[in-house]
């Protein structure tokens, strides 16, 4: 009588430890899928280092595209996952670049000494970029496919060295 | 053996009341305490698949912050006059569950029996456009504030200051809602304090 009531509670517990495990994993990696995947809007801008980006060059490969600034507490923090991420992405066809809003080199400079990162980091000084996405908050991301569509978005930070996000990206190089 | 056992079933009667506690605690939407590291209050709703978080802020805080940003004195001391809390808003539902909206438009405050409407990015613009802020400083205020609206996937937040038609040291009741799947929720924040601007005098 009581080993079977005993069970009953292990088996109760267990199923909601594990439904915790998966929901909590869950909740970290998330991605939203944009609907009806529309065309990413065209770019031109200097990194910090003078080197023009257009976006439309970069068709055939993935693109992981990060709006931020270096005053938004959660672009600061899903900023070194965005490294660790580029770092095992960077030799697959797949680029990342990082669009800083409103803020000048040195602002973007002084950053860089805290949050060392090897990606290319944009100036879109008058925020003539960002007023073309569908952006309304600091930090929002956009994995675009190799057809220049835009198939993910996430709002707010994210850990990006998640093997279950490098796997959703990686299966776009296949489009 | 049956020691042993004795053991065993306390240990699941901890694990089960500990279980409890944390239920409980979970079915109480709003939670409010200090930030150790800062002394500052914070308010915050976690229910109905959303978390929504009113962090205070010192009117020096935002005056710093605004005038390190390209604002004049008197712009900045326009917002730091004003409440203005750092927010987070966040969809919290499962994975697979449905998107949340949100309008600051629509949320009202109450204080001393007046009712208040947000000041959302959109308004301040207006207002400051008299002051002829710099461009920098404009870009600046827009992205620090919460949007006006949004559209929050499962996992989606943003993270913004809002503010209130209130002076500092004002105390209001916020009540607040958002759209999933065409239904409006409703959530209530209360006694929640705009913190006072405090000029701490030099020590001599």
């Amino acid at each position: 009588m009581m080993s079977k009531r005993v069970l009953q509670i292990l088996l109760a517990l267990s199923a909601a430890f594990a439904l915790n495990a998966v929901v909590a994993e869950q909740q970290v990696q998330l991605l939203h899928e944009v609907p009806e995947q529309p065309a990413a809007p065209d770019f031109s801008i200097e990194d910090v280092d003078g080197v023009v980006h257009t976006l439309s060059a970069y068709r055939g490969k993935v693109v992981i595209l990060n709006f931020w600034a270096t005053w938004c507490p959660p672009c600061r923090e899903e900023m070194p996952s965005m490294e660790r991420a580029w770092q095992k992405l960077r030799h697959e066809d797949i680029v990342m670049l990082a669009i800083n809003v409103g803020e000048d080199e040195d602002s973007v400079f002084e950053f860089t000494a805290s949050y060392p990162v090897e990606f290319p980091l944009l100036l879109d000084r008058e925020s003539a970029v960002i007023r073309s996405w569908p952006v309304r908050g600091l930090p929002t991301t956009f994995v675009i496919d190799p057809q220049g569509k835009i198939v993910y978005r996430a709002i707010g930070g994210r850990d990006w060295s998640a093997p279950e996000v490098l796997q959703k990206i990686r299966a776009l190089r296949a489009r | 053996m049956k020691l042993l056992y004795s053991d065993f079933i306390k240990r699941i009667a901890l694990v089960a009341l500990l279980n409890a506690g944390t239920a409980i605690a979970a079915d109480t939407p709003m939670t409010t305490g200090v930030i150790a590291e800062t002394g500052l209050h914070y308010w915050e709703w976690d229910a109905q698949g959303v978390l929504f978080r009113l962090t205070q802020r010192l009117p020096d805080q935002t005056r710093a912050y605004f005038m390190a940003r390209g604002f004049d004195s008197g712009s900045a001391d326009l917002i730091a006059n004003r409440c203005v809390f750092q927010s987070m808003f966040k969809n919290i539902a499962d994975p697979g569950g449905t998107a949340t909206s949100i309008d600051l438009d629509t949320w009202r405050i109450r204080s001393g029996g007046n009712e208040y409407h947000l000041v959302t990015r959109e308004q301040w613009q207006d207002e400051l456009q008299k002051n002829d802020i710099s461009q920098a400083a404009a870009i600046a205020l827009e992205w620090s504030l919460l949007p006006t609206r949004q559209v929050y996937a499962p996992g989606d937040y943003n993270w913004g200051m809002t503010s209130y038609a209130l002076k500092p040291g004002k105390t209001f009741d916020l009540g607040f809602s958002w759209k999933r799947e065409g239904r409006v929720f409703h959530g209530h924040l209360k006694d929640v304090e705009c913190a006072p601007d405090i000029h701490p005098d030099p020590e001599s």
